[in-house]
């Protein structure tokens, strides 16, 4: 309950493939300023979200101050010369609205929702501290003990969460993904406004944001209205996003964690993707092939590995292919009783073999495409919604039309396609740039696999 | 009376006027019905006499259909069975009539239909989301799943075993520990004490028969509220419902659940965990809608922690003390009793001052009243928000179950400013005087919390085992 909101858009980001929608109707211009912005229309309700996204996350930080991407993010709400600290949200929910924020590696973003009738209010309001950003610095200090309290309480309680951590910094080496988004606990504690205010001057300007607004306005209404709050701000002089490579890394990982406040044995493995932007085709094949592993009931892995074998009393296999660089694709479950971490994962590799082998057929291709244009035709059912798709497509090198034109791309994919990427990504003897990376999670009163591999 | 000499005319006159009149007032009356209408919610009883509240709306190809039996939840649960109706959940969507498990989730997903069963507390509920072109197929299913589920060796096996591995797993999360305890010292030994979501111990011995029974007895037409929304087929609608639901036995029987007191009010418990922080949660009896200051309290509510940023409590210890990333209030309407709560968490050092602040707030609330813009501001978000819990169908249909459950009238909502406008600083000062009293408080902790005092070392989770 207490990240309620943040839950809903990890859950939007976590699946944006299902969520695509064969056409939102999306409507999009430019500012002289280089602001880019899209109106979804949906006059379900006089209402609106509208949401700023900037293209800068935790992945565009410097080295020793990982999070300041985030701390930023809770800055925001501290004040400008116009507004005290806490009288932006104060104000939205006067005007009986909802706004929050979130912050992920290639993007920060900050939404409210509200009537339409107060749009011009929370614009106003936006469009001030996209540039005019001053809180008072008595708030520099107690702002920082809230990000150790929420990396306490999301990260540190948790030895699941920890563990997750540890694995994503060990599939990304050399590479910023490897780094969580609220950052590591000892650097939480260096940051210095001075940083923080060098990294908001460079990266917020109008000509590194996106405005998405959702419901019930047009173009031609909001056009106006984003003129006189965005449009007289100056465009900047931006910094290059130069990202660094993860490097082919010939060994196998394998992570374990033995704890005693783990109850339930878990097994994990993430391979290193194609995103969106990587490889369009690919990643459409494997948003296909995520469907035919795992979208349902009757899916490959839950049908052969909880039902058929008994192996897992729960399995996944996600892909995600929003990012600006890499994606990612997770596969794991639950072990059942008496079956250990390795023992289910064979188990789910031999499942993985199966399709590199053999590949899916027609019939499989047909239905996950049918199921996920439907997913596409709900996605429309919701104002919030479409505008994160829309921001989160447009930060991570998407564009207006590939969001549009989703349903019609996915219905292109072939069987053939789907074998060819499993192939490419996903098998073991010969990876794509890396090697994938594996983690058992242990309860104490279990003794660990034996690794003789590379261990880090 | 009439001077003139012919009445007749008069009477004419009065007549043309009357009709006049009448239509006038018929015209705006619709009118201001039309305007006032907040969300047009039309009752429709069925040829088997089944009442369904429906919102009709066809911008968009879905449909969402939601029932609830009410009384028919895990409070019913037999106590050495923990967990059966929300086995049942599970179960009632694995195999009915000629389908087996797989076959029946084929159906569903082909069609792109989500199906999904829940039971609460006091309720046992589904829940269906479907395509129009597949709302036929979607009913039919959910017609053979709750007519003839067939609860097959397999599929029980197989939800009972994600149920425990669930348990493991929730071991491990402060806040589902947390809730264990809280449950547990604050309910007593009242029959919403259960844990609803089964123990290690009370999952195996549930069997396929118990599953039968519960269904048999508590999933009755007397206890049946649906509500609907979205692209609805008025044509076949009301035979549909009567198809789905028309069959099911007509009454169930009447279950003896008492109202319940908190107990152990004024105590603190707490379960030792070797984590970074400690997980408060805190409960203390309130009441619901049947009582005059229900809107005062949902204003209270609001003002100490119900808001997150911008109540009292979050201003305090978030804003200005940085002692947490989020600490809430919310009220909890149950059917045999209502409950404030508050819920947070903060480094372990920091566990005894955040107890004091949260009691700090409360004290303030009882001894000085709201200020008028403070509270005005509440108001205003508490009605202007109100559109945005209705901007897709399953929110629409949410909502007008909730209206149901609650035992709300049907044009609700269309007064609900009036009612929340209507409170007074002085109202909001008695409500906080009843309900937010720290000596009726309940406390569980989870953590290390550092200079707590006079708490009560509980060594092992209650209901878990």
């Amino acid at each position: 309950m207490l990240i309620r909101t943040v839950f809903i858009f990890l859950l939007a980001i976590s699946a944006p493939y299902a969520a695509f929608a064969q056409s939102f109707g999306a409507q999009e211009f430019t500012l002289s300023n280089g602001l880019q912005v899209v109106v979804i229309p949906n006059h379900r309700a006089p209402v609106v979200t509208s949401m700023l996204w900037i293209k800068v996350g935790r992945a565009d930080e410097a080295p020793g101050v990982s999070g300041m991407a985030h701390y930023l993010e809770h800055l925001m709400f501290k004040g400008t010369q116009k507004m005290q600290p806490g009288e932006f949200s104060k104000t939205i929910k006067t005007l009986g609205g909802d706004d929050n924020a979130f912050t992920g590696q290639d993007y920060t973003a900050y939404f409210t929702s509200v009537s339409v009738d107060n749009l011009p209010k929370i614009m106003e309001m936006d469009a001030d501290r996209l540039v005019n950003l001053n809180p008072p610095p008595e708030h520099f200090a107690s702002e920082k003990q809230v990000v150790l309290e929420e990396r306490r309480q999301r990260t540190d309680n948790d030895p699941r969460a920890l563990f997750g951590e540890q694995l994503q910094s060990m599939v990304f080496i050399n590479h910023p993904y490897g780094t969580p988004v609220i950052g590591w606990m000892n650097e939480i504690e260096r940051y210095e406004w001075k940083d923080v205010k060098k990294f908001y001057d460079a990266w917020y300007a109008p000509n590194n944001a996106v405005l998405v607004v959702s419901g019930d306005i047009t173009a031609e209404q909001l056009k106006p209205l984003a003129e006189k709050y965005y449009g007289t701000i100056p465009k900047k002089e931006l910094p290059p996003r130069i990202r660094p490579l993860v490097p082919p890394a010939p060994a196998q990982s394998v992570l374990s964690l033995q704890s005693d406040a783990i109850h339930q044995s878990i097994y994990q493995k993430i391979y290193i993707a194609p995103s969106e932007r990587m490889d369009k085709k690919d990643s459409l094949a494997l948003q296909v092939l995520a469907e035919i592993m795992d979208g349902n009931a009757t899916a490959r892995f839950y049908k052969n590995v909880v039902i058929g074998q008994k192996k897992a009393t729960s399995v996944d296999f996600n892909y995600n292919s929003s990012a600006y660089d890499y994606g990612t694709i997770g596969i794991g479950g639950t072990p059942a009783v008496g079956v250990s971490p390795e023992d289910l994962g064979k188990t789910l590799e031999d499942e993985i073999t199966a399709i590199i082998t053999g590949g899916v057929t027609d019939a499989e291709v047909k239905d996950a495409i049918q199921r996920l244009q439907d997913t596409a035709v709900f996605a429309r059912d919701s104002v919030a919604g479409p505008a994160m798709i829309f921001g989160a497509a447009l930060t991570t090198g998407s564009t207006v039309a590939d969001v549009e034109n989703w349903s019609t791309d996915i219905a292109k994919v072939t069987a053939a396609d789907v074998k060819a990427a499993a192939s490419k990504y996903l098998d073991n003897t010969k990876p794509w740039i890396r090697p994938a990376v594996t983690g058992h999670l242990l309860p104490a009163e279990i003794a660990p696999p034996e690794v003789s591999d590379v261990q880090r | 009376m009439f001077k003139d000499k012919n009445p007749w005319k008069y009477l004419a006159l009065g007549f043309l006027l009357a009709a006049v009149l009448i239509g006038l007032l018929l015209f705006l009356g619709m009118q201001a019905q039309a305007a006032t209408r907040f969300l047009p919610i039309e009752e429709i009883t069925t040829p088997k006499g089944i009442k369904v509240w429906v919102a009709k709306d066809n911008s968009l190809p879905v449909v969402s259909l939601k029932f609830i039996f009410v009384d028919s939840g895990s409070t019913n649960d037999p106590q050495n069975l923990q967990g059966l109706a929300r086995l049942l959940s599970n179960t009632l969507d694995e195999g009915a009539g000629d389908l087996d498990s797989q076959s029946f989730q084929k159906a569903l997903s082909d069609h792109s239909i989500t199906l999904t069963f829940n039971a609460g507390r006091d309720f046992f509920g589904g829940d269906v989301k479907t395509l129009t072109r597949h709302q036929d197929k979607a009913f039919e299913l959910l017609a053979l799943a709750l007519n003839s589920p067939r609860f097959d060796a397999e599929p029980v096996a197989r939800m009972k075993d994600g149920n425990l591995t669930r348990i493991k797993s929730s071991m491990s999360e402060p806040d589902w520990m947390t809730a264990r305890l809280i449950n547990d010292r604050a309910f007593g030994t009242h029959a919403y004490g259960k844990n609803s979501g089964g123990t290690l111990s009370s999952l195996p011995r549930i069997t396929p028969e118990d599953l039968r029974t519960f269904k048999n007895t508590y999933l009755t037409k007397d206890r049946l509220i649906i509500a609907a929304a979205g692209d609805i087929n008025p044509q076949t609608f009301a035979a549909t419902i009567d198809k789905v639901f028309g069959d099911l036995p007509a009454k169930g029987p009447t279950v003896e659940i008492k109202d319940f007191t908190v107990e152990n009010a004024g105590k603190t418990f707490l379960y030792n965990q070797d984590i970074p922080q400690t997980f408060i949660e805190i409960m203390m009896p309130s009441f619901d809608n049947k009582d005059k200051d229900f809107f005062a309290l949902k204003l209270l509510n609001y003002i100490y922690g119900g808001a997150g940023f911008g109540s009292r409590l979050m201003d305090t210890v978030r804003e200005k003390g940085g002692l947490t990333y989020g600490i809430y209030s919310s009220l909890q309407d149950y059917r045999h009793g209502d409950l404030l709560s508050v819920s947070t968490s903060t480094k372990n050092e920091s566990a005894a001052e955040m107890l004091s602040l949260i009691q700090a707030e409360m004290t303030k609330l009882q001894n000085t009243p709201v200020g008028e813009k403070e509270l005005k501001d509440a108001k205003s978000y508490l009605t202007g928000s109100m559109p945005l819990a209705l901007t897709s169908t399953d929110e629409i249909a949410d909502m007008i179950l909730s209206l149901q459950f609650q035992e709300l009238p049907i044009d609700y909502l269309d007064h609900y400013a009036d009612y929340i406008n209507a409170v007074t600083p002085a109202d909001i000062q008695r409500v906080a005087k009843r309900v937010l009293d720290p000596a009726s408080m309940v406390t569980a902790l989870v953590g290390k919390p550092a200079k707590i005092e006079n708490a009560e070392i509980v060594k092992e989770l209650p209901n878990v085992q």
